[in-house]
């Protein structure tokens, strides 16, 4: 009896889906959320008839991913930021697909150019400003944060989150080195406060008037707008949500992706980028802009309307993997300004 | 005197195992020192331009600012509890333990909504007072250093109460009584100087915490060496520069450590407890009492009752009967990991830390402690040293197999429970062993010296007399590890095995995307589901 149950014990502890690798199962490293990846997994299991496992985790799948090398369980990776995505590539994890679906929904500056890793949602980066207090038209480009107009006034995260580094990797894309440093000291002497909190609490910021002006992800405001909080809903309102850059001359506004690819070492690779696949078709691109606000990247698919209701905007058309390039560029200026 | 112990077979065993183990457990760590010597883009000058000496300055403000709050209320609540008898002590005794349970990033959450501006604090004192805005009065912003000190501090000191608590309980009554017959204040001339070496490990893993939280300093903006190495890892890709970052706080740590032993020097604080020593508690009564409930309550309050409060108001607005099932459930996992994990690593410090202590090989010695180090680092950036070494191992196994059996195996250690309770003794080696060897400081040398010379061998010595002195210490570094295990999460959300969740990954992924309703149950669970083993380890800590 106590030797089975030792054993018992034993296989508990040792044996993980790794060992048991099951051809018709997928195993996913996701840097995205269980809650937000699940209802896509859900309808894809319904689909095909194959299970997923996910393991969620923010940080370190990558060098996790590496470590594990041609015994790793993985066969697909999911990201919430071109960044992450690069970095895989960059540490040569993701295998090179050949798939004519996913040439034909995802447009070219959204994917990388040797066929690893691919862009499945976009989110942009966007300003939101209190309607009273900020004139139509007054703001209408990012470069206008830089304003002395506006000292005191705008409140912001701190500028090593991937989304504002993303923000100013787009910058020098567009100015140079010189230049986009000029517009983040601008910036930072405008902060109304040392930068703090989350997007949320920016936009919170504004409803109690430490500030006037936000820089957020779009999403946000989507889930502030139906958020399960009442006071949350109350931030939004007297809120209005501008796209910068949207001038016909003008480069657009800056956007980023989530994005996936297949695991080099992957034993599944079929369904693996059946799944890539799935997350590209009509189907599960609106269910981006459904679940998280985000904007879809098949070009045959259409936002969502409550994202429509936001404004029509027009993105930058600028190839996605210069933004990842340039990140450690706008690392050093942001340590450099202290945002 | 030194009794050197002839070199028998079996001290020889005992001698190889303390140093493989130990070295096994080293390995993560070593592997981050390899990780910092490979390839790096030579960012060092860029920080010390920009960044470097805010890291530096901030890491150490509030290391030393926590360190001395953690420190007195630590050693304030334990004697109280101690020295004095209360009505409900026993209820006390259990509260005072549970603000670490809470995970220091949700306190933080709690504490913003609380405190800042349009927080439910700050808008009844405007009301009160007749305020209008921020500019009719001061108060100090609650996402600073400021912060980020009293926060850390109230949920970090419950180590140096129980390792003070426990020093103090361990103290002969017969010291104390020479200090009343001289009139001298018992707890300045005896308890607190003997039991300065469980204090001091108490502060220092108190310092270690400090040193490698992440989730208080990020909600805070607190620009600390362990931001700083996740911006030169995420931000910049440079994963040898992150490491060499690590290195350096570690290396600070332990430089700080070492200047903690020599200044104890050879003083020894050796005392011991014997049968017919009485039990000395004071009744207090009337003001005395007040102020000792006053005093006791402080730190429940600011650190359990407050953000447990708060965090039911949220929970209440988001709950479901969905959420509530899933929490639940993942508590099972959360227990069996946590309980698992603090009975490996006790046993583990347990028999490293004595049989170190019997065979006092310097070099040995010097591996243990190393081994017992990884409390230092950034939970994710070990996380990573134990990646490297599981995936050597694997390759190492599966080569194995291959050549001596001819077979391929299917079966890898990655992504096993097995690498996630090896990655907690990695990291909370530190709390069980800290506790071991504070306790061991306590049993006089000549004891075991004794034992021997009366022909015990070195394992009956161990069994018969250090164990028995041992235990009070065993009981107090378990309810240690087990919350620690219960709150950790960066280390289990990269190493755990697929769709294996534990609370602390449960509430993070809410808490990720800023949605702190649906965090506060989860997190709520992970208070509840301490408070069992707390009870149970507290009543044997106390009763041995």
């Amino acid at each position: 009896m106590p030797k089975t149950l030792l054993y018992a014990f034993l296989t508990i502890i040792f044996t993980s889906v790794n060992s048991l690798s099951v051809a018709s199962e997928l195993n996913i490293y996701s840097h995205r959320q269980p809650f937000l990846i699940n209802p896509f997994l859900e309808v894809f299991t319904k689909e095909t008839g194959i299970k997923t496992n996910v393991l969620y985790s923010t940080k370190g799948l990558a060098q996790r991913l590496k470590a594990e090398g041609e015994n790793s369980p993985a066969d697909v990776v999911l990201t919430v930021d071109i960044g992450r995505l690069y970095i895989y590539a960059d540490m040569d994890l993701l295998a090179e697909i050949d798939s004519n679906v996913l040439d034909k929904n995802i447009p070219i500056h959204l994917k990388s150019s040797s066929n690893t890793w691919f862009g499945l949602s976009k989110r942009s980066r966007v300003i939101v400003v209190s309607e009273n207090k900020v004139g139509d038209g007054e703001i209408n480009r990012i470069e206008d944060l830089a304003d002395p107009k506006w000292k005191g006034r705008i409140c912001s995260r701190p500028g090593s989150h991937v989304y504002n580094r993303a923000l100013m990797a787009s910058m020098i894309a567009a100015h140079g080195n010189a230049e986009a440093e000029k517009w983040a000291r601008g910036l930072v002497n405008n902060l109304a406060r040392r930068p703090q909190g989350n997007d949320r609490a920016q936009v919170k910021a504004i409803f109690e008037g430490q500030c006037d002006i936000a820089i957020i992800n779009n999403y946000y405001f989507g889930k502030l707008k139906f958020s399960e909080d009442e006071t949350q809903r109350e931030w939004i309102k007297g809120l209005r949500l501008i796209f910068p850059n949207q001038e016909p001359n003008d480069r657009g506004a800056h956007i980023n992706i989530s994005g996936g690819g297949v695991a080099k070492y992957s034993k599944n690779k079929e369904a693996a980028i059946k799944l890539l696949e799935f997350l590209s078709e009509k189907e599960a691109q609106n269910l981006y802009g459904e679940i998280n606000f985000e904007y879809p990247v098949n070009p045959k698919t259409e936002p969502t309307s409550e994202l429509k209701s936001w404004g029509n905007f027009r993105e930058d058309k600028l190839s996605i993997v210069k933004i990842a390039e340039l990140g450690y560029e706008a690392q050093k200026i942001i340590d450099k300004v202290g945002w | 005197m030194v009794i050197k112990s002839k070199l028998t077979e079996r001290t020889f065993f005992w001698q190889l195992f303390v140093f493989v183990s130990a070295f096994l457990i080293s390995w993560p760590i070593l592997a981050l020192v390899h990780l910092s010597l490979g390839y790096s883009s030579n960012l060092w000058a860029h920080l010390f331009e920009t960044v470097l000496f805010t890291y530096i300055f901030n890491t150490f403000t509030l290391m030393v600012g926590v360190g001395l709050c953690a420190g007195i209320i630590g050693v304030w609540s334990a004697w109280i509890l101690y020295k004095y008898d209360m009505p409900f002590k026993n209820v006390l005794e259990v509260l005072i333990l549970l603000p670490a349970a809470c995970p220091g990033y949700l306190v933080a959450y709690a504490y913003t909504d609380f405190f800042e501006y349009a927080g439910p604090f700050q808008v009844i004192l405007r009301e009160m007072m007749g305020w209008n805005n921020a500019n009719d009065y001061y108060f100090p912003e609650i996402r600073s250093l400021f912060g980020g000190i009293l926060i850390l501090s109230f949920v970090l000191y419950p180590y140096v109460y129980l390792l003070a608590r426990t020093g103090f309980l361990n103290i002969s009554d017969k010291l104390t009584n020479v200090a009343r017959i001289y009139n001298r204040s018992e707890f300045w001339s005896v308890s607190l100087p003997l039991s300065r070496p469980a204090i001091m490990v108490g502060l220092s893993l108190v310092c270690m915490e400090v040193v490698s939280d992440f989730g208080t300093v990020e909600y805070f903006s607190l620009q600390t060496l362990t931001l700083g190495i996740f911006n030169v890892w995420i931000g910049m890709n440079d994963i040898g520069a992150a490491a060499q970052m690590s290195l350096f706080t570690f290396i600070f740590i332990v430089m700080l450590l070492y200047f903690e032993l020599k200044s104890r020097g050879r003083k020894s604080f050796s005392t011991i407890k014997v049968a017919d020593d009485y039990s000395q508690t004071i009744r207090a009564s009337g003001k005395k009492l007040a102020l000792n409930y006053f005093l006791i309550m402080i730190p429940i309050f600011i650190g359990f009752l407050l953000p447990i409060i708060i965090l039911f108001f949220n929970m209440i607005e988001s709950i479901t009967i969905q959420s509530l099932k899933s929490s639940i459930l993942v508590s099972g996992n959360t227990f069996f990991v946590a309980g698992l994990g603090s009975v490996l690593i006790m046993i583990t410090a347990t028999i490293l830390g004595t049989l170190n202590y019997m065979l006092k090989n310097r070099n040995i010695s010097l591996l243990t402690n190393l081994s017992a180090m990884g409390y230092a680092f950034p939970g994710t950036m070990l996380a990573i040293g134990v990646i490297i070494f599981v995936g050597q191992m694997d390759y190492f196994l599966k080569n194995l197999f291959s050549s001596v059996f001819d077979v391929l195996p299917n079966i890898y250690l990655s992504g096993t429970l097995a690498v996630l309770l090896f990655a907690y003794l990695v990291r909370y080696l530190a709390v069980g062993y800290g506790s071991i060897v504070s306790g061991l400081q306590n049993i006089p040398i000549n004891l075991n010296y004794a034992s021997r010379t009366l022909g015990s061998s070195m394992e009956h010595t161990i069994r018969k007399i250090t164990m028995p002195l041992l235990i009070r210490f065993v009981f107090a570094g378990s309810i240690l590890v087990f919350v620690d295990i219960v709150k950790e999460l960066p280390m289990t959300l990269l190493l755990r095995p697929f769709n294996f969740e534990t609370l602390a990954t449960y509430t993070y992924q809410f808490a990720h995307d800023e949605l702190m309703g649906q965090a506060s149950m989860p997190a709520l669970i992970i208070i509840l589901v301490s408070i069992i083993p707390i009870i149970f380890l507290n009543r044997l800590l106390v009763k041995s």
